[in-house]
């Protein structure tokens, strides 16, 4: 039966996941930038590949996550120092929610795992036992429903 | 089939829960013929990783029999007794391609939460909460084993599965601190925490050179193991003070390499242990490193100190001048299992290392409740509950 409440738990564990990124308190969030949001949503976001340049591709022609955001996006593409392989970094072109970044992070990660793995890591169904419908276990329900898209990339 | 679930804080259960499938082409079905508590699973069950979900299946160090295949693995076969590295590990990033397993960019699926917290995500670790990827562990009679080709690894003829099971995390985790610290040919080590990992730490310093080899802990029968399996000298820390007796058993000097198997949960008797049982209760830090503090102090000047103990987020109260000012080098790791697995196996097969007497507690699955309740409180003797599903 649907709880209210309980949802309501497992919205805030998501919500919780973005905003300890960005608090500075001893022992959570202190990987966090403190950039404003401006400045944020402006940043590169970046990931690191170890393929050679050509085999990330332009435009269309990028592992499918990112090109499924199209003009939407710029890409940069680079070779990384020191033998580590290739930088991808991707932002968008106008002003972008949270929401959209998020979106941005999780397609950069998935682009890497394609161009290095060959597939993205699948983990559901997995074998588990019965889920307490408690407010601290929704709530990290939210939390891990929100982990793809949310960390300091 | 049945496994063994977190229920809650100090709450575990065996539940029939669905069997796993394989969801990627890397992908193996394991059936568990050995799978051993860890010291580091008594920080899921006490609450101290709060990522741990009601039903979530535990267990990350064991081996098994494969029984399917996915269609991308390439060197294992239905029928293969192998042993799985904990850690889960692509094999193909800048990380894994460097021998650093465990810092795997591709095998958490839960980057958001490690990232926040460390400033970069680590590998996916079997059973070992959401944090580390939130993969259903190995204390059931089935378990899926991803990247089959990179962590897993068959199991030499005449090397027995209660020893093989100890090389999936015990033994290289302490090979991890042995190397990565730096121990080299007539050295002096001292490895705290005589539990598995500990005693494997004391042994494999010896087979690399190591001249004299010291192991601090306080349980009788455990110290008793670390002399007769590993050679070690021992410390109770209980009836000494372990960096006098240390500098009075090392010319002065201290150990050239302090390898830390305790974790974040260390006892310490005195003042020192109540100040930081009550700052972990008052969420004030989240750890306790007495053994670090401690290793710090005792080492030598221009030493190594290796934590193989996990720690998760804080700590109060600890020396970096002394770590400054003596020029100490202070390294950690998760474990990087396919760095060592393929020596462990060769050492085991030559009997120069063995690891059977750590399992002091043989049991069903359907035990493991009870199992773990020894392990954590140190009845019985325990140093480790094998369950055999």
């Amino acid at each position: 039966m649907p709880n209210p409440l309980l949802d309501r738990a497992a919205d805030l564990g998501g919500t919780l996941l973005g905003r300890l990124q960005g608090l500075r308190l001893p022992g959570v969030g202190t990987a966090s930038a403190k950039d404003d949001p401006v400045t944020a949503a402006r940043r590169w976001r970046v990931v690191t590949v170890l393929v050679p340049a050509d085999r990330v591709g332009s435009g269309e022609d990028l592992p499918a996550p990112l090109a499924a955001l199209g003009t939407l996006i710029e890409v940069r593409v680079t070779p990384a120092p020191g033998d580590k392989g290739t930088e991808v970094a991707a932002r968008y072109r106008a002003d972008s929610s949270e929401e959209e970044i998020g979106r941005l992070r999780a397609a950069l990660r998935t682009a890497k795992q394609l161009l290095e793995v060959g597939e993205v890591l699948r983990m559901d169904p997995r074998p588990h036992g019965e889920r307490a419908q408690t407010p601290a276990g929704r709530l990290l329900d939210g939390v891990v429903a929100d982990a793809k898209k949310e960390g300091v990339l | 089939m049945k496994a063994v679930t977190w229920a809650g804080v100090n709450k575990l259960s065996v539940e029939d829960v669905p069997e796993p499938q394989i969801l990627n082409d890397h992908d193996v079905i394991l059936r568990v013929r050995r799978t051993t508590t860890c010291g580091s699973d008594l920080h899921l069950l006490s609450g101290y990783v709060p990522f741990m979900r009601a039903g979530d299946v535990i267990g990350h160090e064991f081996m098994g029999e494969v029984v399917e295949v996915g269609r991308g693995v390439r060197e294992r076969e239905v029928g293969d007794r192998v042993v799985v590295a904990s850690f889960v590990s692509c094999g193909s990033c800048w990380y894994c391609r460097n021998e650093m397993y465990s810092l795997c960019d591709n095998s958490n699926p839960n980057p958001g939460i490690t990232e926040g917290l460390w400033g970069q995500s680590v590998g996916g670790c079997i059973g070992y909460s959401h944090a580390l990827g939130g993969y259903a562990g190995s204390h059931a009679e089935y378990v899926r084993v991803p990247f089959a080709d990179v962590g897993s690894f068959v199991v030499p003829d005449g090397v027995s599965d209660d020893r093989a099971l100890f090389a999936s995390d015990a033994a290289s985790t302490a090979f991890t601190g042995v190397d990565l610290g730096g121990v080299q040919p007539g050295d002096t080590v001292a490895v705290w925490g005589a539990g598995g990992v500990g005693q494997m730490a004391a042994r494999l310093s010896a087979i690399v050179g190591a001249e004299r080899v010291f192991v601090i802990d306080r349980l009788p029968e455990r110290l008793e193991q670390a002399r007769t399996y590993a050679g070690a000298e021992t410390i109770d820390y209980t009836a000494t003070d372990v960096a006098a007796e240390l500098r009075e058993l090392t010319g002065g000097r201290g150990p050239d390499v302090c390898i830390e198997a305790v974790g974040m949960e260390a006892h310490s008797p005195g003042p020192q242990g109540v100040y930081d049982q009550v700052k972990q209760q008052l969420r004030l830090q989240t750890d306790r490193p007495t053994a670090v503090r401690e290793a710090v102090m005792a080492c030598r000047k221009g030493g190594s100190i290796f934590t193989l103990g996990v720690f998760a987020s804080m700590v109060d109260k600890f020396p970096l001048g002394a770590l400054m000012n003596k020029g100490l080098t202070l390294r950690g790791a998760q474990v990087h299992g396919p760095r060592y697995i393929p020596r462990l196996l060769e050492l085991m097969q030559r009997d120069e290392l063995v690891t059977e007497h750590l399992a002091t507690h043989v049991m069903p699955l359907s035990e493991a409740p009870r199992g773990y309740e020894l392990f954590k409180e140190k009845q019985d003797g325990c140093v480790r509950a094998v369950f055999t599903p």
